[in-house]
């Protein structure tokens, strides 16, 4: 069925369409975003179990984004009244007069920018999905989160909890100007299975695997079998030694390779740092950043899963944009605003964490293409290295291309074989050219994850996804 | 509306309920250099519903966030929808909150946003920037908080406070090679005087960045830490002693028994506060209405009291729990100068320090740091630094002196034995 698109936000169109040409007449753009996104997580593990309403992304609000002379201004509210129009055109002028006074007493100066074009564009999507959070099955739901909880537990006498938590959203926006008509409904899904034991020395480890989609709840099916590979993780990490830290030749899994390729070359291209001169990419459009085999995709259309939509914050359609091709840098991605300031198109990469936060340029689905090596000639041309498996974390540094990926563990590749020894956990840091530099392997499959959520810096915090295939490189691990 | 929300909770018969109303009125200013970027408004009201229902096979609980322009069958065919599907949840049944008074004052008068933010703003025109250090870019916000909790066991308690927070990306350059540095900072309004002195030591830092050599391999070593990222090593301490952490057994934490086998480091107290100067988490309740008081958790190394939200502490037997918000860390036997002799690699920038709160894993890769091999020192960057807070802990000695981080008051120099720092040669 197509996911409906929101009646709250088809009853106050109008009136915000008369905010819209309301405030028009003293700003010379005027856009609107509506939000109404409901969601559903269910959360269970032995001591608390739960039901919620509330997932990363849901949200009911409206910001107004208002440009006069050089300058853009915005204003976040989520009590707007579509019988009182003229008092929140009113409320909005009166706030935002009240900061201009405050930042003119300082003699601020403006970083004087163009109006955004207003082209005119309507578009009304309603994605496919099997099943809404909003009216699911919710008992059936956590019967079987339940259930698989209980399987988790009763598979292994160290075991201390087995978490499982399933979350879906129900996103319907809608953009308006004077010259734009956009209005979007589509529902992403995910859910993870973090089975917890203690080992004999007191140490508590936890594994975890998650599925994630462009759908419904109908995705939550797929959890159970990733119960026994996260329970075989949990198990390595209780057995597992620590690094001799050092440079070695790597493979890395999907997931780790999907870690690269946000922190490389994801945030490392986020032209808004264009703007400010905080990112190194800016300089090296056009050159080798990366090995021959490396090519990476970047938009809302280039995978389907739990960010790609039909148009951004600003009301630019979503894009595909190959980033890297056969190693060199090919552009970035951009929010409308710094486009506008760079002189460039805008690439459908304008995101808010939510209504009340601001757009900033935000990845969606960052991808390395695959190549046609098969993994078990890729851990056979191995002298001594690394499989790595299971993300933790990562943190760009788009200035100076260095990387930090926390990965949960590494297997013991030697002449060729998988040992079996594993290691954990382990800190990978280096120079993004140079582990990009020696790719010089990569598998023919690829997958896509979309659990957690990415922040810039250390906030404003959306949701991605990121994937590609086993990649053999060689990589400094800690 | 709200009013309405609680009759209509009160006629529900759900067994047990909590609402939750969080007012904010921001204002934000984006700058470029010192360029306005944008600035942005917002009034916005967050009201959440918790409903319990509780039947033989236990206790379970929903929630919901309730729009504000929600009208009254809304808001009913919500309160119906939160009754049902607690039903589908059990927990170990236990008791909310009652009301009980807390230490302090009263309601305070909603800070005024225009005079803070005028703060901010005044502040970073006044920074000591040079023609090689200067600021990039930075982003103020500014809040007035209004929240309020109402209970079905008689809370109804209203706190109103200011939050802010500032985030400045500094740069230095020589001979056409730039850098940068991030900071952010937390606080309830602008401290103008502490702003500008840590933002001149970043700029000190920045030209640091410049000169690095690659960290060399340094297998196992000291790690002095004096910046911010301290707060995570601290914040380990305040998990393993979190009733959520102990009731799930993630921690083996107990009370009246040490730490750590055996301390050849310092043995630390740390204390919860019910307020610290400046701090955006000056409030007298918690989240779930328990008062928030001044409360030793840990002495000398020893375990005394748990923290944490009442499901867990009840679980416990512990009846005076509450979820703390500032802490403070003592204890430290040694002087900075003390703690800068021998050979020890000082870290002040991460790409980003964590500790892992369940295994006690910390990680961070170097981005400026000085290793002082007992006779030189030389300023590196690159590799990482690596190891386990359950090693760590023996081992740990920290200043006497303190440094306040909004709402963590930490010893002013941390020294780990034995991290494990992978190189870059």
């Amino acid at each position: 069925m197509k996911a409906p698109f929101s009646p709250y936000l088809l009853r106050i169109k109008p009136s915000l369409q008369q905010l819209v040409a309301l405030l028009r007449r003293d700003y010379d753009y005027v856009s609107v975003l509506a939000t109404d996104s409901v969601g559903l997580t269910v959360s269970i593990s032995r001591r608390a179990r739960s039901v919620g309403s509330e997932t990363m992304t849901t949200e009911r609000g409206v910001v107004v984004r208002l440009y006069r002379a050089g300058q853009y201004r915005e204003y976040a509210l989520n009590e707007f009244d579509p019988d009182r129009v003229a008092e929140t055109a009113a409320r909005i002028e009166a706030e935002l007069a009240a900061q201009q006074a405050v930042l003119d007493g300082c003699n601020t100066k403006v970083y004087a920018t163009d109006a955004l074009s207003d082209e005119p564009l309507t578009l009304f999507v309603e994605r496919e999905t099997e099943q809404l959070p909003e009216t699911t099955d919710v008992k059936a739901l956590v019967d079987r989160l339940t259930a698989l909880s209980d399987r988790g537990m009763a598979m292994d006498e160290r075991m201390i909890d087995c978490m499982t938590n399933a979350q879906s959203t129900h996103v319907c926006k809608l953009f308006l100007t004077e010259h734009r008509d956009l209005s979007q409904s589509y529902v992403y899904s995910e859910g993870v299975v973090i089975p917890i034991m203690r080992g004999e020395d007191g140490s508590v480890q936890n594994g975890y695997e998650g599925v994630s989609g462009l759908c419904g709840p109908e995705l939550f099916e797929q959890l159970d079998a990733k119960l026994d590979s996260s329970m075989a993780m949990v198990r390595d990490l209780l057995r597992a030694g620590r690094i001799e830290p050092g440079e070695y030749e790597i493979i890395t899994s999907p997931e780790v390779s999907g870690l690269i390729a946000h922190e490389a070359f994801g945030h490392g291209v986020e032209m808004d740092m264009f703007v400010k001169n905080r990112a190194l990419g800016k300089d090296y459009v056009g050159k080798r950043v990366g090995s021959d085999l490396v090519t990476m995709h970047e938009g809302a259309l280039c995978a389907e899963n739990v960010t790609s939509f039909a148009f951004d914050d600003e009301g630019t359609a979503a894009g595909d944009v190959i980033e890297i091709d056969r190693g060199i840098l090919k552009t970035g991605i951009c929010d409308a605003l710094s486009a506008l300031r760079l002189g460039i198109a805008p690439t459908g990469n304008g995101k808010r964490q939510n209504f009340e936060h601001k757009v900033y340029t935000r990845m969606t689905n960052t991808i390395f293409d695959s190549g046609e090596d098969k993994l078990e000639d890729m851990i056979a041309s191995v002298k001594r290295g690394y499989l790595l498996e299971g993300m933790e974390s990562g943190m760009e540094d788009p200035k100076h291309w260095g990387i930090q990926c926390i990965i949960k563990l590494g297997r013991e590749i030697v002449d060729g074989k998988l040992t079996g020894k594993v290691v954990a956990p382990i800190i990978m840091t280096g120079y993004v050219p140079d582990l990009l530099g020696g790719i010089c392997m990569r598998s023919s499959d690829r997958e896509v994850f979309g659990n957690g959520g990415c922040g810039k810096g250390y906030k404003e915090w959306v949701k991605v996804s990121d994937g590609g295939p086993y990649l053999k490189t060689k990589a400094r691990l800690g | 509306m709200l009013n309405k929300v609680i009759e209509l909770l009160r006629a529900s018969g759900v067994y047990a309920w909590e609402v939750t109303d969080v007012k904010t009125h921001g204002w934000e200013f984006y700058f470029i250099r010192h360029a306005l970027d944008q600035n942005r408004a917002k009034d916005v009201e967050h009201i959440t519903l918790k409903v319990y229902q509780k039947d033989d096979e236990g206790m379970g609980s929903a929630s919901a966030e309730l729009a504000p322009t929600a009208n009254e069958a809304e808001a009913k065919a919500l309160i119906e929808s939160l009754a049902y599907r607690a039903t589908l949840v059990h927990n170990k049944p236990y008791e909310l909150n009652p009301p009980r008074p807390a230490s302090g004052g009263g309601e305070t008068a909603a800070p005024d946003v225009a005079a803070i933010a005028k703060d901010f703003l005044t502040a970073m025109q006044s920074l000591p920037e040079t023609a090689t250090e200067d600021i990039n870019s930075y982003e103020i916000f500014v809040s007035a908080k209004t929240r309020r909790l109402i209970t079905s066991t008689g809370i109804d308690v209203t706190e109103t406070f200011p939050e802010s927070m500032i985030e400045v990306v500094v740069n230095a350059r020589r001979e056409g090679h730039e850098i940068e540095l991030y900071r952010s900072y937390d606080s309830g309004t602008c401290d103008a005087a502490g702003l500008a002195r840590d933002l001149a030591k970043t700029m000190q830092y920045g030209k640091d960045r410049l000169v690095t050599s690659p960290t060399p391999n340094l297998g196992k070593a000291d790690v002095l830490f004096s910046s911010a990222a301290a707060v995570e090593i601290y914040r380990w301490f305040a998990a393993k002693l979190d009733v959520r952490m102990v009731a799930r057994r993630m921690s083996d934490w107990e009370p009246g028994k040490p730490v750590a086998p055996e301390f050849r480091g310092d043995r630390l107290t740390l204390t919860a506060l019910r307020s610290l100067p400046n701090s955006s988490k000056n409030c007298r309740y918690d989240a779930e209405g328990a008062p928030i008081r001044d409360l030793v958790l840990l002495r000398d190394g020893v375990t005394e009291h748990y923290i944490g939200g009442r499901m867990f502490a009840s679980y416990l037997g512990l009846d005076d729990c509450f979820i703390p918000s500032n802490l403070a860390v003592s204890g430290g036997t040694r002087t900075e100068a003390e703690l800068r002799q021998g050979a020890y690699l000082e870290a002040v920038e991460f790409s980003d320090f964590q500790v892992d709160p369940m295994t006690g894993d910390i990680f961070g890769e170097i981005r400026l740091g000085y290793w002082h091999d007992g006779e030189n020192c030389t300023v590196v960057s690159g590799g990482s630094v690596s190891g386990s807070m359950r090693d760590f802990v023996q081992a740990l000695y920290a200043s006497e002196e303190t440094v306040l981080y909004n709402n963590w008051r930490i010893p002013a120099l941390t020294r780990l034995g034995g991290v494990t720092v992978t190189g870059v040669d």
